[in-house]
């Protein structure tokens, strides 16, 4: 008898299963913390991602990944849209103290980071350069924590702003301090120079054009929401695809598309992004993916050093921020909580690991140890201390759900 | 003696409240930013007084008494500097109008502040819909008797006020076709509307004390009247005004309405009369939905009148009384601003038309209203 109509067993699964499944175990894990824990959903995300994936049960395994990533760099896109066009430079000019304190807050949470790593024994690059992807807050749990709380205020406004620079300044020192491994494994002298540059150069272009390309679009759809929204996608998957092919930075490329479409509008063409019902199943798929890339297997090798390296980093935030709130015009309880919301780390983070592995494969596995050792843990209390902190400085919205 | 006590003060004086809206500036719409901004206001030395409002988007700035317009407006530049600095330093922006175009009122939050918990426990959603801007302007009375009797002349009147002062043709994203749509949300209250036609302080006195003892009202705040006396004061307040759009308007208005008491006082042109109120809440609305392109009804010469034409007519009537040589200049210019019928929600619309952004609209207001 011929059954070969029959499909293999087990059938192997397509992206579009996967996907569901993705979102089905994030879903269910994410109501779960919030109903069972009283923890933010995001929390649960990233657990049902860490459970799936392929360092612990390994239902996911990296192929079905890459075939989601997809979603994730849509998702990721947006979000760091966003963050660049909140981005507000005239701001930094006309408050010094706030400059300050975000040059304090970078240096400090990188000095700390690294001098407590190297004494428990890292070597000093490895140190540094897992101190310098510490520097960043993770920009898809600020914005999707303050999108879910509808939270808008003075404090918010600094948290998103610090974040905005933080990243910056983490992409730019994680290249550079990427030069020296280059030298290590193999010659020549002028990559240590000459990639940072083309990196930052090359990336701020790319979304320079990209913005350029985008108002046009928008003036030439006018003032609709929904097409602008297709415009959007579609211009920061470019944003991602071009930055992808000439290896430029996809987090730079992307705010500076954010940054510089906000102020090339003139004619104030361009509407506010709102994240809609269907932006959120986007988010679901990026803190899944972002958990999938963790394994508990490492954190446990690594739980001391990724406790220490949560905790300097945390006193670096904190007393980058709190000496400058009240010269910057907060109240200095205020400022505690802003140092609060800078604690994240999330997708972007794991991003950096994985390029570091992806070129340097065993130096990116020590590396990966330390810093998703942290990403996990940030990734279950930040989330939860971001929203506490935006409800303390009553930033919130009246009708935003606790969770 | 009276249960109410009108504390007389000198004739003609001036002050000034005027409800500022807190913007973010990025996208202009309302955010509360009024705690963090009062509290760095509260170390920063200013002339006049800065208080929270209802909701926390909302800041209300009130000047010292002033005799005249020169001191006022001095007041008042010194006050919005103030607010400018610390503003910027928190990335605020700051903007007069009488409405936010398109803020969302559920989107507002109650101050943190007994009186105000308390509006909003009794009024519900009517307190964050009260998320409006209003310009409210005392003028000095020496006795009781005369701030009745001021306030019955001045309420022929109102319909002056509201359409010069109108800046609030849009609310909730929506054109309303009206010049002022803040006084709608003003008249949603129970205790809205005007003073009852009562000839003499004492009877005010008596009328405010029955109305306690039925607990309507605990204090004068609890009447939400167009025209009010404030007697601890010492003064009647004008309440019908817009914020406008500029501070140097603001101050015109003041003007007016003290050249205008005064002539209304010391001239006698006509006696108060009941048939004001007949025609009082028809006018309003009239005023409030056409401003200065408003046809009023005279309920003195029974007659309908171009808003527009009575204004010039009265501006004119009234300049002798002007304060000094800049208010008179101030009086001149709201006469232009009449005939040319282009108020604050002419220009607002015009600006719309423009840019067709509503945020493009607002980031423009605050423009006017923190570099003048």
């Amino acid at each position: 008898m011929d059954l070969s109509f029959l499909p293999r067993f087990p059938p192997p699964l397509g992206d579009v299963s996967v996907i569901a499944l993705i979102l089905l175990a994030g879903l269910g894990t994410g109501e779960l913390f919030r109903r069972v824990l009283l923890l933010p959903r995001i929390s649960g995300y990233v657990l049902a991602g860490v459970l799936l994936g392929p360092g612990t049960f390994g239902v996911l395994d990296r192929g079905m990944l890459e075939g989601a990533h997809l979603v994730l760099d849509i998702a990721l896109g947006l979000i760091l849209f966003e963050l660049g066009s909140r981005l507000d430079w005239q701001w930094f000019r006309r408050n010094r103290w706030l400059l300050a304190s975000s040059v304090a807050e970078i240096s400090l949470s990188f000095t700390f980071v690294w001098v407590v790593l190297a004494l428990l024994r890292i070597p000093w690059l490895q140190a540094a350069i897992a101190a310098a992807i510490g520097v960043a807050t993770g920009a898809s749990v600020l914005l999707v924590v303050m999108h879910d709380q509808r939270a808008d205020g003075p404090l918010t406004d600094r948290a998103v702003n610090l974040t905005a620079l933080n990243n910056v300044f983490s992409v730019v020192a994680v290249t550079m301090l990427l030069a020296p491994l280059h030298l290590e494994y193999r010659p020549g002298v002028t990559i240590l120079l000459i990639q940072p540059i083309y990196l930052l150069l090359g990336s701020t272009l790319l979304g320079y054009l990209a913005s350029v390309a985008l108002v046009l679009l928008a003036r030439w759809l006018g003032k609709r929401e929904e097409l602008q929204f297709i415009a959007l996608v579609a211009m920061v998957l470019l944003t991602v695809g071009v930055a992808k092919a000439l290896q430029l930075s996809m987090l730079i490329s992307l705010l500076a598309l954010g940054v510089m479409a906000r102020n090339r509008d003139r004619g104030r063409d361009l509407l506010p992004v709102e994240f809609g019902p269907t932006a959120q199943v986007l988010f679901v798929v990026l803190f899944v993916i972002t958990g999938a890339a963790v394994t508990l297997g490492e954190l446990a090798a690594g739980a001391g050093i990724a406790v220490a390296y949560v905790f300097a980093r945390l006193a670096g935030k904190l007393l980058g921020v709190v000496p400058f709130s009240g010269r910057s015009g907060l109240p200095a309880r205020k400022g505690v909580l802003l140092g609060l919301t800078l604690m994240p780390m999330s997708a972007t983070a794991v991003a950096m690991v994985e390029a570091t592995a992806r070129y340097y494969p065993q130096f990116g596995e020590r590396l990966a140890a330390v810093v998703l050792g942290a990403v996990l843990i940030l990734e279950l209390t930040a989330p939860l201390a971001t929203q506490l902190a935006l409800r303390a400085a009553g930033e919130t919205h009246p009708d935003a759900r606790w969770r | 003696m009276t249960p109410l006590p009108f504390k007389a003060s000198e004739l003609y004086t001036l002050g000034m409240e005027l409800e500022l809206q807190v913007l973010n500036s990025r996208d202009y719409n309302l955010t509360g930013g009024a705690v963090d901004l009062l509290a760095l206001l509260e170390k920063s030395p200013h002339p006049g007084d800065i208080k929270p409002e209802i909701t926390e988007a909302m800041i209300e700035i009130s000047t010292s008494i002033q005799c005249g317009y020169a001191g006022l407006l001095t007041e008042l530049t010194g006050i919005r500097d103030a607010m400018v600095r610390e503003a910027e330093r928190l990335n605020l922006s700051i903007a007069g109008g009488g409405t936010h175009p398109f803020q969302k009122w559920q989107d507002q939050r109650i101050f943190a502040a007994p009186r105000f918990k308390h509006i909003h426990d009794l009024y519900g959603y009517l307190a964050k819909q009260f998320t409006v801007f209003g310009q409210h302007v005392h003028i000095g009375c020496d006795s009781g008797d005369a701030a009745v009797r001021l306030i019955h002349l001045f309420s022929r009147y109102i319909p002056h006020f509201i359409a010069l002062s109108a800046s609030s043709p849009f609310f909730q994203g929506v054109e309303t076709a009206f010049a002022s749509s803040r006084l709608n949300s003003v008249s949603a209250f129970p205790l809205a509307g005007h003073m009852p036609f009562l000839p003499h302080w004492d009877a005010f006195a008596e009328y405010f004390e029955h109305m306690r003892r039925l607990q309507v009202v605990e204090s004068m705040k609890d009447f939400y009247w167009d025209i009010r006396p404030k007697p601890e004061y010492g003064t009647i307040e004008v309440r019908v005004c817009d914020t406008p759009l500029a501070l140097e308007r603001a101050a015109a208005l003041a003007e007016y309405a003290r050249a205008l008491a005064r002539y209304l006082s010391e001239d006698k042109p006509v006696e108060p009369s009941a048939d004001v109120y007949l025609v009082y809440g028809y006018n309003r609305f009239l005023a409030c939905r056409f401003g200065l392109e408003a046809e009023v009804i005279d309920p003195y010469e029974r007659r309908k009148r171009l808003l527009s034409e009575e204004i010039g007519y009265t501006l004119g009537l009234v300049s002798r009384y002007a304060s000094d040589e800049a208010g008179a200049a101030a009086l001149l210019h709201l006469r232009d601003v009449a005939s040319q019928r282009r108020g604050d929600s002419v220009l607002l619309r015009e600006r719309l038309a423009q840019s067709k952004s509503l945020s493009d609209v607002v980031r423009w207001a605050a423009e006017v209203w923190m570099r003048g």
